[in-house]
């Protein structure tokens, strides 16, 4: 079951340049995505792009009250290494609207079969569930 | 009438459960209708009884079929009551058409075939049921455009995520449905029948005398000529309304009772939220409730013995064949079946729902229960009882009102050329 809702070519774009580490025209590596619907409802597009390393920026930028999803260029230390991966965040406070996260819960699929390559899915309603430690752990399970 | 891109799509949603059916419009926070599912049917001797207006089987012309709100809680002589569900699935599709139509046209006074109608199933449907519906949708109402969703997961979407355990108490059924990314794993769906044993049980605590109380009358307020008021704890003065005693039938009367004992425990009945504790149950407040013959106490710890059903038997019911499984035999069943990875975040993951999951003390208790064997359990209930009551006609109301959703509604043509497969490949 889902709502028809469509993907913005834009979303797999950045997606493809996120995750083969493409310059963007600041000559920056993209960190995170975020997307958002767009104002009637019936498209996914990108909200906002960014090289920030911060997690924190990152987390900022999930309101409090709306959902959102993003991708996540994840690195973190494993065996002596450095590995990244990339994760795929379902954003769905619980203060949200229930209409909205009825539309992004339905919606989420389209996009998520979009973009090939995410290794780590999280679904979060609060903060505690998309902090670094829940994602790291998360993220180092496995290889 | 149908518009793309806005949200305009002026669709119906339907969801008929055992003790209630609920319908409105696409887009609206809660159901306009809200009807009993059971109904009353008077079957006369003589076939020169003129058929009902809102009967449509033509096989039952001797019978005359009484729905909505009007229908089985008056008293007619002769009166049976009946109920279509049967383990949450409809069993007896003879009376739905007459039912769908008092919903929506007498009660919500619109007419079908202007809209599209959105209806919701229960986990466990099975496709021959599903096709049914669809075919008494375009052939009986001659709907433009139809759609069944699975409540389960329609709850999981309304609380804003792709996968969830889905824990649903009913009227009837209390049932277990894992969902993973929009989809029922089918596999891991546990449900049973335990709400009816809890109201069973809650009417022989009623019915047999304890030292405290005799035990309790539960004549309907239907059946009493007239009563006088009489101080806490006094046996009740009425007098019977002795006209009516002849023509009173058993279901009719069972049913008129069950409904006293529904509303004992909805009002009454609770739940301790630390498992069973004759200390804790006897510091609790009591709460007094008076019946309709004038009868009124307090029930102190046996209201609190009610809800523990919905948690532990005893190991004699435990191993008795029939018993129906308690809410966390059914969660453990459904985690046993679903892989493991799995099993993290689906009780990460937890949404309550159902009217029967608003018994006090509830959510609490259920806490408790998962927390000792998952301690990440995270059980997300709507505070609001109508998002609680309503979840999958509400998650229904919405997915039916985006405009986008209108590429996935069955129309009436692609029915008529492909006929029912088409239920199959679309609602999936």
């Amino acid at each position: 079951m889902a709502s028809g809702v469509g993907v913005n070519s834009a979303c797999l774009e950045e997606f493809t340049n996120l995750k083969l580490r493409k310059k963007t025209d600041n000559g920056e590596i993209l960190k995170y995505i975020v997307y958002n619907l767009n104002k009637d409802n019936t498209e996914i597009v990108v909200e906002k792009t960014s090289a920030s390393g911060d997690y924190e920026e990152f987390l900022g930028d999930l309101p409090e009250g709306e959902c959102r999803w993003a991708v996540y260029d994840f690195e973190f230390q494993k065996e002596g290494g450095i590995r990244n991966k990339l994760c795929f965040f379902m954003w769905s406070p619980d203060k949200a609207k229930i209409k909205q996260k009825m539309l992004f819960a339905s919606s989420k699929d389209a996009l998520r079969r979009a973009l090939v390559g995410i290794a780590v899915e999280v679904q979060g309603t609060d903060i505690d569930e998309v902090a670094y430690e829940s994602v790291l752990e998360k993220a180092s399970k496995g290889n | 009438m149908v518009n793309y891109g806005g949200d305009e799509v002026s669709a119906l949603v339907l969801d008929i459960g055992s003790s209630s059916t609920r319908a409105g419009y696409a887009g609206d926070d809660t159901p306009k209708a809200i009807i009993p599912t059971s109904y009353g049917a008077i079957t006369s001797p003589d076939g020169d009884v003129q058929m009902s207006d809102s009967d449509g089987n033509p096989t039952a012309e001797k019978r005359k079929v009484y729905i909505g709100h009007s229908g089985p809680s008056l008293w007619r002589a002769n009166m049976e009551i009946h109920n279509p569900i049967a383990d949450g699935l409809i069993q007896d599709f003879n009376p739905i058409p007459a039912l769908i139509r008092h919903a929506f046209e007498d009660t919500m006074r619109c007419s079908p075939s202007e809209h599209p109608v959105l209806v919701t199933e229960p986990a466990w449907n099975t496709p021959a049921n599903r096709e049914k519906m669809a075919e008494i949708m375009f052939e009986e109402f001659q709907v433009p455009a139809f759609y069944i969703a699975n409540t389960g997961v329609l709850n999981t979407f309304a609380a804003g995520k792709g996968s969830a355990l889905v824990i649903d108490v009913g009227q009837t059924m209390a049932s277990v449905i894992p969902v993973v990314d929009g989809f029922v794993l089918r596999k891991g769906l546990a449900y049973s029948g335990l709400p009816q044993l809890v109201y069973a049980q809650a009417r022989h605590i009623l019915t047999n005398p304890t030292q405290a109380r005799p035990a309790i009358d539960l004549t309907p307020h239907q059946l009493i000529f007239n009563k006088q008021p009489v101080e806490l704890n006094a046996l009740p003065i009425y007098t019977l309304r002795e006209d009516r005693a002849a023509a009173t039938t058993p279901s009719w009367r069972s049913w008129a009772e069950n409904k006293e004992v529904e509303e004992w425990v909805q009002s009454v009945a609770g739940v301790l939220d630390q498992g069973w504790n004759d200390q804790s149950a006897a510091m609790r407040p009591p709460k007094q409730y008076e019946f309709p013959t004038g009868y009124s106490t307090w029930f102190g710890a046996e209201r609190l013995t009610v809800g523990e059903q919905f948690f532990w038997h005893s190991p004699q019911l435990m191993n008795s064949p029939g018993a129906p499984r308690i809410i966390p035999s059914l969660i453990s069943d459904s985690l046993r079946a679903c892989e493991p990875e799995l099993r993290q975040v689906l009780m990460g993951n937890v949404v309550l729902t159902g009217g029967g999951s608003l018994f006090t003390g509830f959510a609490d208790r259920l806490a408790n229960e998962m927390m000792r064997t998952f301690p990440h359990t995270k059980i997300h209930a709507p505070g609001n009882p109508i998002e609680r009551r309503y979840g999958g006609w509400l998650g229904g109301s919405i997915l039916a009102s985006l405009g986008t959703f209108h590429q996935l509604w069955i129309s009436k043509e692609e029915w008529q050329e492909h006929g029912s497969a088409i239920v199959g490949q679309r609602c999936k």
